[in-house]
């Protein structure tokens, strides 16, 4: 068969509801105004706050004070993975290993990217959310938990956004859901999905922080496609300042397993 | 419900040491992959690509079969960058980022739905089902009108058609390649051919690169998974040639837009409200 042209419809320009620029008389090429959705990027500047603003690049509408306070409260929870996460780990080898600095988000990020605490759970979770959160609880418990069989070795993960840490419930997306959920921006996600730790509570599993973000970006109402990236960016600080942290210092920093504590299991 | 650990002996036992199952340096002794000496085994022994494959699945192939898909990388590392994973490394010469940058961003672009290496875990898995049920007395022809009908009656078939244009040079190409290298057309590629017969038919459609790779590599006995991973740069020498078409030039001058080349569709300029209290 020969190889011929299809003459899809290509878009002639690039289409976008969020973001206009107004070109200066002198230069086409150059913008004089910015505006997101509608509203004059000087005017957001000066009266409303990163968050409100965040919240409107990706929902479209300016954030109420309940829906701004419930989403800062969680980017703080969510502001660093922590030195022992995967994620943070690789910014840190980054940083230890001097590799160039403009590296050590891409990097981290791709890693915060995976199934485990990771971006790559959040849409799984929210799907969770919206399937499950017109069934009571216990009947997850009964249905799906009881007939779900534990792993041999590591952690349980029954469903999306719950289940062990190191064998226990992981205290601090406890307390960051507790927190959460007692403000006027908590929706049904976040009730339910306490309900649901309380009632697994005896298998020792329960929130994730991964489940948190879920049940807090469900209630602000974003789409569970759009959340993996926003999970990733609310986690980037941590991510940069240990990196940035270690970038400082000599590569012996860090530790580095001698022969004894780094074994082969398979040689000639 | 039984606990399956009362304690925390599974994390102490992993706890500041490790036991691999690939190999690592053996400071003063060598270095070992997989049971190989690397450096008296391997070193100027055997191709990158047998190396690459190794890593990627715990087996060393032969030559024969690396040099195959050492093949297929070239087809699909093209120095276009229209293509979507290419222009990326273009963006990113414009923008004067590293060359590791714009390779390392074009590869993580073929973690796509619609092309590049991730799409060989959807390939494999069709061929290899439809092959299961092609056994099990299915007709090829109605095998394949089933899946049309599952897409709206559109032969959106996973190795099958493709965008921007009809048939595929990459699939003579690599033809030649089997030949040469004295590879049979084993059950899966078989397949292969009857469903592209169907389609052919019925849509004017063909197989496409995905199409091919994924019934040779199951003929060949891997899996959707080893195949993606031993595909995991598959795009990266395209993505590295496109960066530099444009690192070489003055920045911005790749496709530089002008405000109004941007077809904003979103609300008028408004006001910004006062706060709610």
């Amino acid at each position: 068969m020969t190889v011929k042209r299809r003459n899809e419809r290509f878009s002639k320009a690039i289409p976008t509801r969020i973001w206009k620029e107004e070109a200066t008389a002198e230069n086409p090429f150059t913008s004089q105004s910015c505006s997101c959705y509608g509203y004059d990027l000087m005017d957001l500047m000066k009266n409303r706050s990163f968050i409100e603003v965040l919240y409107l690049m990706l929902r479209g509408e300016l954030p109420n004070p309940a829906q701004s306070e419930l989403l800062e409260a969680l980017m703080i929870a969510l502001m660093n993975p922590g030195p022992r996460h995967p994620a943070t780990r690789a910014a840190m080898n980054a940083g230890v290993g001097k590799t160039d600095t403009v590296h050590i988000l891409p990097i981290s990020l791709s890693i915060l990217g995976g199934k485990h605490l990771g971006a790559g759970e959040i849409e799984d979770a929210m799907r969770f959310f919206r399937k499950m959160n017109k069934s009571k609880a216990e009947d997850v418990y009964n249905k799906i938990l009881k007939e779900r069989v534990p792993p041999n070795e590591g952690d349980w993960r029954p469903v999306p956004g719950f289940g062990s840490r190191f064998g226990d419930i992981d205290e601090m997306p406890r307390q960051f859901a507790n927190y959460l959920k007692s403000l006027p921006g908590a929706g049904k996600s976040l009730s339910w999905g306490s309900k649901l730790a309380d009632t697994v509570k005896p298998l020792k599993i329960g929130w994730l922080t991964t489940g948190v973000a879920a049940a807090v970006f469900s209630d602000l109402g974003f789409h569970p496609r759009d959340c993996a990236g926003l999970f990733q960016l609310l986690s980037s600080p941590g991510l940069l300042a240990h990196g940035l942290e270690m970038a400082k210092k000599p590569i012996t920093a860090m530790p580095f397993l001698s022969d004894e504590e780094y074994k082969i299991e398979k040689t000639l | 419900m039984k606990k399956h650990y009362d304690s925390l002996g599974f994390w102490e036992g992993c706890r500041g040491k490790f036991a691999s199952r690939k190999g690592g340096w053996q400071i003063g002794k060598g270095v070992f992959s997989h049971g190989y000496n690397m450096m008296e085994d391997l070193v100027g022994k055997v191709s990158y690509f047998q190396l690459m494959i190794l890593h990627a699945t715990g087996y060393l192939p032969d030559r024969r079969f690396a040099d195959w898909v050492e093949a297929s990388f070239i087809c699909m590392s093209w120095p276009d960058s229209r293509i979507w994973c290419n222009q990326i490394g273009a963006l990113a010469g414009t923008a004067g980022a590293s060359v590791v940058s714009a390779t390392t961003a074009g590869i993580l672009a073929g973690d796509s739905r619609i092309y590049a290496q991730k799409t060989l875990l959807e390939g494999m898995e069709f061929i290899q089902r439809t092959l299961a049920k092609k056994k099990s007395g299915h007709s090829v022809r109605d095998l394949v009108l089933n899946e049309c009908a599952k897409h709206g009656g559109k032969p959106q078939l996973m190795g099958y058609a493709r965008p921007i244009a009809k048939g595929d040079e990459r699939v003579r190409a690599m033809e030649k390649v089997t030949e040469q290298l004295g590879f049979s057309i084993g059950e899966h590629l078989t397949l292969a051919y009857e469903i592209e017969e169907v389609l052919l038919q019925e849509f004017d459609e063909s197989m496409n690169i995905n199409g091919y790779s994924s019934a040779f590599f199951s003929d060949q006995g891997y899996s959707p998974q080893e195949a993606y991973q031993f595909c995991a740069i598959l795009v990266a020498s395209g993505v590295t040639a496109c960066y530099l078409d444009t690192y070489d030039r003055p920045p911005e001058t790749f496709l530089p837009m002008r405000c109004e080349d941007i077809d904003y569709q979103g609300p008028p300029p408004r006001p910004v409200p006062p706060r709610e209290e």
